[in-house]
């Protein structure tokens, strides 16, 4: 079955296979079985339904919440304890059943691990809950209406209710029931953007214009938007079938892989859960040999557990990562899905949008050509002014073109924004002139005005140029002016003459030659480029009553003056190229994938350092030897740009050649289902990989990807729900931060886990010493669990804000495999050497208080069973003394409280060691996080009130404890700094030696 | 192999830094008497014989058998109190807290064995239990520094009445003032603490009979603690049959 879902997978990602644009109106009458006029009959339409089924997407099969919930309650630590909850209760029944004194005690902790595992469940569930379902989008876009024809008749109906075969009228403001074949259109536009994520309206007509469906004209797209129009066609998709209920299956096929940091948290919960049951049976078998009841070695076995599980953990990396997530929401990304905030970080391979991520998404004027010279304009965001050389008069001659042959206007009530930032009403390019020419010129309205047009041609793809006269700015001048721009060649070819610093010159072939070097230049850089010429008309053959006829140009349109060409583009966004290289310095490898033109896509990932300046690609390198293609080394070309219809033909062994051999890759043309083609591609080298994304199309490679990134401006909500991260700005530059917050996450959360484990030791010293040489009992359960979830929960989400030790951006991003968060050095070194010198500090302060109540440690080994027993009232103590059991017991909570007290202050050491990894902490400042600070306090106000203010509850365990006891482990805690500092400066004086190898986390 | 000496000496040095402040801290000891004493303020109460299992006694008088585990525990833990074994102790002033902080040699006051009458095990080697009235000891756990104030004395109450009779020795019950305050084991070594003995002359053999002994008419020995069921006061049951 398995394999059949595959297999569906693998078919769905294929292009779409469809001829019903190709079929004539007959033909897909009879295929259909419908008629254009008449439609289907009733009966057959509910033929057809009970067939196909209704026309609505199915959605997924949500798991139910309960199973949500139950698996929350079951993953992670929650099994062990729950192990030990019931062992709690197991040990309660038989007690009860003995007859015991104090059997309670047991079923308290039962209930109290329980309701650990409870509430810790419930804030994973919730955390959980938080993140969106991806169907929920799509079925939002289902409409409501349909206008059909049926036996002859229109009708209105539910659009579920639509069959194959079913001919329906759509208008302006419509959402298009289903995938429909169009036979008849008057000005239909549709706005395809919720499938592709382009936003240009896009025409329709009958017409078969191309071989792809997905670009053919006479196709509408389930779920897109009529713009404006009107038009009638045959349904030839409903339901899942349609374009965009294949993309929504396949979003949903997709499996959602495991985050790295989800597997890293697995990886550290076995390792965890392993130490703790194989101590816990190595225990249980000890004691049971050295002849304890059965009944005992397993509430040893429970205090194993519990000591050695880091209750509160789990909740604290949630939480940590929480926070990660509001800093990276106030720098414009917004995370969805926690685990996604390390994932960033973890990322190996971006591949990137080029419109709006990369780019302005706007088109500028980058390149102007006049008197035989290029100039540069200012694409930045913000520009002002123009830098250039505008003294020259062909420059005034150029300008004037521009401003004047123009249609494109600003939306009236913007005169207070920056001219970059106004609504214009006209056509891209059109735009990018009129706001360059307010930028240089200002007020171009006015100067329109005092150029009155008096006639005017617009663009047209036949004519290929745009042409309009005016009257003259100046009084004395009643010549008319005809400007006119368009297509370089087409311009060229209407002219004889080319102006050169101000000046007429005959356009000779040496002149022409040099239009033709700037026109391929221009172009070569991936620019839009159009040509502008002039011509006054002399004043005698057109006076200034003359009437201008456009139709049948009864005016002059050949023989013009050449003034200039002007080029265009959609221009990075500043802070890109800024962006990737720091990417490139952090080891991961930017891929452009856009369905440009691969010249433009070069042009820009050049100039945005996605292609370096010195890499080539393997046409640059045929083209510097002048060799062809084939014959170039290949292995030579660190840059690559692949064509979509290239990549149409490879095989995935082609395609990882590609991924592996070069750095610097740009897919051009590519369509939406081969990104995410790409992404698998990337996945199979063993990359991370992070995907941006906007059309509904993009959802599935988002999903595929290890990071989804969605645009939140022009982002569909489709591409949102399949992100994991939604990035506000649509800033190449926003997913730079993301990835340095991610990458600080990691080494903060190692440092919690660092720092939460340590304890752990010297909570499980306790037991095993109380096996072993049978002291009394040094610590509780519930004291344990009020360091693990009381005392220790504030210092450690407080390292989620301690800020990098080094300049995180300057490594190579992580090794998935290599690279663990929970290593064997973390947890040799929390293990066996912090928390030894913890448990012996602790230690230290319990035979004291034993002591100074008259229990000297030689008095105290061995003494377990006496002490312990009920029946035993006058125990004698070093001194000759002798102690009822409750004043034994009282002196046992006296000794779990000065326990407690002295891991809280070695955790203070703890602390602070844990902020840095290599560095000193004197180098990192110990005042610099103040929330660091905020913990310590934290910490030792909490034990204050669970010691002074709560010593009285017996059922807490804690006593009143003299004020000297807080400070008997502080030598200890001073050792651990000393200690770590000595293990730091030896890693950084001894890089790769032994001791680095064995003591760097 | 580095990895294994390097654990060696670390361990090594915490093993060395522990047993040097544990030293340190044992310094600071007296040997004498512990540092505080705050968590035994009052003392607990305990008899003798003490049955293995909880607080209750079972024999029959008939079968010495039954028995003869109390008789021997009886007669062991007595034995520290003959006259042999006292013979360094002093006779003290009775009723008068013995009070001898300023002396380097601390005293132990003599405990006369006929002071239990029927119980001290002279004339009756069974203690009792042979006639259906079975002997227990009450004794009261000793704090050093301890001063006991007023008349105290150990009252038994069955919680049944006239199930059993209560015969004390001393009479009443009475614990002498003389035997405080106690010293500590190393300065204080041959010190007795005071006992006083209760014979329950059992009238019925059909029942288990409950008996709570408390110390009574000193107002800084408590005897009603909550949670201490021992501080001043303890109960056992005591069956016989025949």
């Amino acid at each position: 079955k398995g394999n059949k879902k595959k297999k569906k997978t693998e078919e769905l990602k294929k292009e779409l296979d469809l001829d019903d644009h190709r079929l004539s109106t007959s033909e897909l009458e009879k295929k259909y079985g419908t008629s254009i006029n008449k439609g289907l009959s009733s009966a057959r339409a509910a033929e057809i339904l009970a067939r196909d089924g209704p026309n609505s997407l199915t959605p997924p099969k949500a798991t139910p919440e309960i199973v949500k919930f139950l698996k929350q309650m079951v993953g992670g630590f929650s099994i062990l304890l729950w192990i030990g909850a019931v062992f709690s209760w197991i040990s309660f029944g038989i007690q009860l059943a003995q007859g015991a004194e104090s059997p309670f005690d047991n079923l308290y902790l039962g209930v109290v691990l329980a309701l650990v595992v409870i509430l810790t469940g419930i804030f994973a569930y919730y955390q959980e809950a938080k993140s969106t379902n991806i169907m929920a989008s799509f079925s939002k876009m289902i409409p409501q209406q349909a206008l059909v024809i049926r036996d002859a008749e229109k009708k209105e109906l539910p659009a579920d209710q639509l069959v194959v075969g079913d001919i329906v009228e759509i208008k302006g403001g419509d959402r298009i029931p289903a995938d429909i074949r169009l036979i008849s259109a008057q000005g239909c536009k549709v706005d395809n953007s919720s499938l592709t994520g382009e936003s240009e309206p896009q025409s329709r007509s009958c017409d078969f214009t191309h071989e792809n469906p997905l670009e053919t004209k006479n196709i509408a797209f389930y779920s897109t938007t009529c713009v404006e129009g009107t038009a009638t066609g045959i349904v030839i998709n409903t339901g899942d079938r349609t374009i965009i209920g294949r993309i929504a299956s396949l979003a949903s096929g997709v499996g959602n892989e495991k985050t790295p940091i989800a597997i890293e948290i697995e990886h550290f919960v076995y390792m965890v859960a392993g130490v703790a049951i194989s101590i816990g049976v190595l225990f249980f078998i000890i004691s049971v040999s050295m002849r304890y009841k059965i009944l005992d070695s397993i509430i040893f076995l429970i205090g194993i557990i519990v000591a050695n599980v880091p209750e509160g953990l789990l909740a604290t990396v949630t939480v940590s990562l929480s926070l990660t997530a509001k800093r990276m929401a106030k720098k414009n990304c917004l995370v969805k899905n926690l685990e996604a905030v390390e994932t960033l970080g973890s990322t190996s391979i971006i591949c990137s949008d080029k419109t709006g991520t990369l780019t302005q998404n706007r088109m500028t004027v980058a390149h102007l050509w006049f008197d035989n010279q290029i100039y540069s304009a200012d694409t930045s965001e913000d520009q002002t002014t123009q830098p250039f050389d505008q003294s020259s008069p062909s420059w005034a001659a150029l300008s004037k073109i521009v401003t004047l042959c123009n249609r494109a206007e600003f939306r009236p009530g913007q005169e207070n924004l920056p001219i970059m930032k106004r609504v214009v009403v006209g056509d891209a390019s059109e735009t990018a002139l009129l706001k360059f020419s307010e930028v240089i010129l200002g007020d171009v309205m006015n100067i329109r005005a005092q150029n009155k047009k008096v006639a005017e041609i617009p663009f047209n793809s036949t004519n290929k140029f745009q042409l309009s006269i005016h009257e003259t700015d100046d009084p004395n001048d009643k010549r008319f002016l005809l400007v006119m721009k368009g297509a370089p060649e087409r311009i060229l070819e209407r002219c004889s003459t080319i102006m050169i610093n101000g000046k007429e010159e005959p356009l000779d072939s040496e002149k022409a030659e040099a239009f033709q070097t700037a026109y391929m230049e221009l172009g070569g850089m991936g620019e839009r480029v159009l040509g502008f010429c002039h011509l006054y008309l002399p004043e005698n053959e057109f006076p200034d009553t003359y009437q201008f006829d456009t139709d049948t140009m009864n005016f002059p349109t050949s023989n013009l003056c050449f003034v200039g060409l002007l080029s265009m583009i959609d221009p990075p966004r500043s802070t890109v190229p800024d962006a990737v290289s720091k990417c490139r310095s952090a080891g991961i490898k930017v891929i452009m994938v856009t369905g440009d033109h691969p010249i433009t896509a070069k042009a820009i990932a050049k100039s945005v350092g996605i292609i370096s300046a010195t890499s080539e690609t393997v046409e640059d390198i045929a083209k510097r030897l002048n060799i062809p293609v084939e014959q170039v080394n290949r292995r030579e070309a660190t840059a690559a740009v692949v064509n979509g219809m290239e990549l149409k033909d490879m095989n995935s062994e082609q395609l990882d050649e590609i991924l592996c051999n070069h750095s610097e890759i740009v897919f051009a043309r590519t369509s939406p289902q081969q990104k995410l083609i790409i992404v698998e591609g990337c996945q199979r080298q063993g990359a991370v990989v992070a995907v941006t994304g906007d059309g509904v199309n993009d959802s599935p490679a988002l999903k595929k990807a290890d990071i989804g990134i969605a645009m939140g401006i022009a982002g569909s909500d489709a591409a949102k729900n399949a992100a994991d991260m939604v990035l506000l700005d649509d800033n190449f530059a926003s997913i730079v931060t993301g990835v340095e917050e991610g990458r600080l996450i990691f080494d903060n959360l190692k440092k919690t886990i660092a720092y939460t484990l340590t304890k752990n030791i010297a909570e499980l010293c306790p037991f095993l010493i109380y096996i072993i040489a049978s002291i009394p009992m040094p610590i509780g359960t519930i004291t344990i669990l009020f360091i693990d979830l009381g005392t220790d929960i504030i210092p450690s989400v407080a390292l989620a804000y301690e800020k990098a030790e080094s300049d995180i951006m300057n490594r190579r991003p992580r090794n998935k495999r290599r690279d663990r968060l929970v290593n064997h050095q973390l947890a040799v070194y929390s293990y066996l050497q912090i928390g030894i010198m913890q448990s012996v500090g602790a230690f230290v302060t319990y035979f004291t208080v034993y002591a100074e109540q008259g229990f000297l440690p030689s008095t105290l080994l061995g003494v377990r069973v006496n002490w312990e027993s009920n029946a035993i009232n006058d125990f004698e103590d070093s001194y000759g003394q002798q102690w009822t059991k409750y004043q034994r017991t009282y002196l046992q909570w006296t000794g779990y409280t000065a326990f407690f007290v002295s891991i809280t202050i070695q955790q203070v050491a703890d602390l602070i060691i844990r902020k840095t990894r290599r560095n000193s902490i004197f180098r990192q400042g110990l005042f610099k996080n103040k929330v660091i600070w905020v913990g310590i306090f934290s910490q030792i106000g909490i034990a204050l009130i669970l010691t002074y203010g709560l010593g009285h509850v017996t059922a807490l365990n804690f006593t009143p404890l003299r004020f000297q006891y807080w400070f008997v482990a502080v030598p200890f805690a001073i050792l651990i700094w000393v200690y770590d500092e000595f293990r730091k400066l030896l890693i950084r004086r001894y890089p790769g030696s032994w001791w680095d190898k064995n003591m760097y986390y | 192999g580095l990895i294994l000496l390097f654990y060696l000496v670390f361990y090594g040095f915490l093993a060395a830094l522990f047993t040097f402040t544990m030293w340190v801290m044992l310094q600071t000891l007296s040997s004498d008497i512990p540092k505080y004493r705050d968590r035994i303020s009052s003392p607990g109460l305990m008899i003798s014989p003490k049955p293995d299992t909880a607080l209750e006694f079972y024999f029959n008088k008939s079968d010495s058998d039954s028995y003869s585990e109390y008789v021997e525990t009886l007669k062991t833990f007595l034995a520290s109190y003959n006259e042999s074994k006292q013979s360094q102790n002093i006779d003290c002033t009775p009723g008068k807290i013995f009070d001898q902080d300023d002396a380097a040699v601390k005293k132990a006051c003599r405990f006369n064995l006929s002071d239990l009458g029927q119980c001290s095990g002279k004339d009756d080697t069974n203690f009792g239990y042979s006639k259906g009235t079975p002997c227990v000891l009450v004794k009261m756990n000793r704090i050093i520094g301890l001063k006991p104030e007023g008349e105290p004395h150990i009252q038994c109450t069955p919680k049944e009445e006239g199930t059993v009779e209560i015969n004390y020795f001393p009479r009443h019950g009475m614990i002498d003032l003389m035997y405080f305050p106690y010293y500590g084991k190393s300065l204080h070594a041959h010190y007795l603490q005071p006992l006083v003995a209760v014979q329950l002359a059992i009238n019925s053999t059909k029942e288990e009979i409950a008996i709570e002994c408390k110390i009574l008419g000193s107002p800084n020995l408590k005897n009603e603690d909550d949670r201490d069921k021992f501080l001043g006061r303890i109960a056992f049951k005591v069956q016989m049959t025949e």
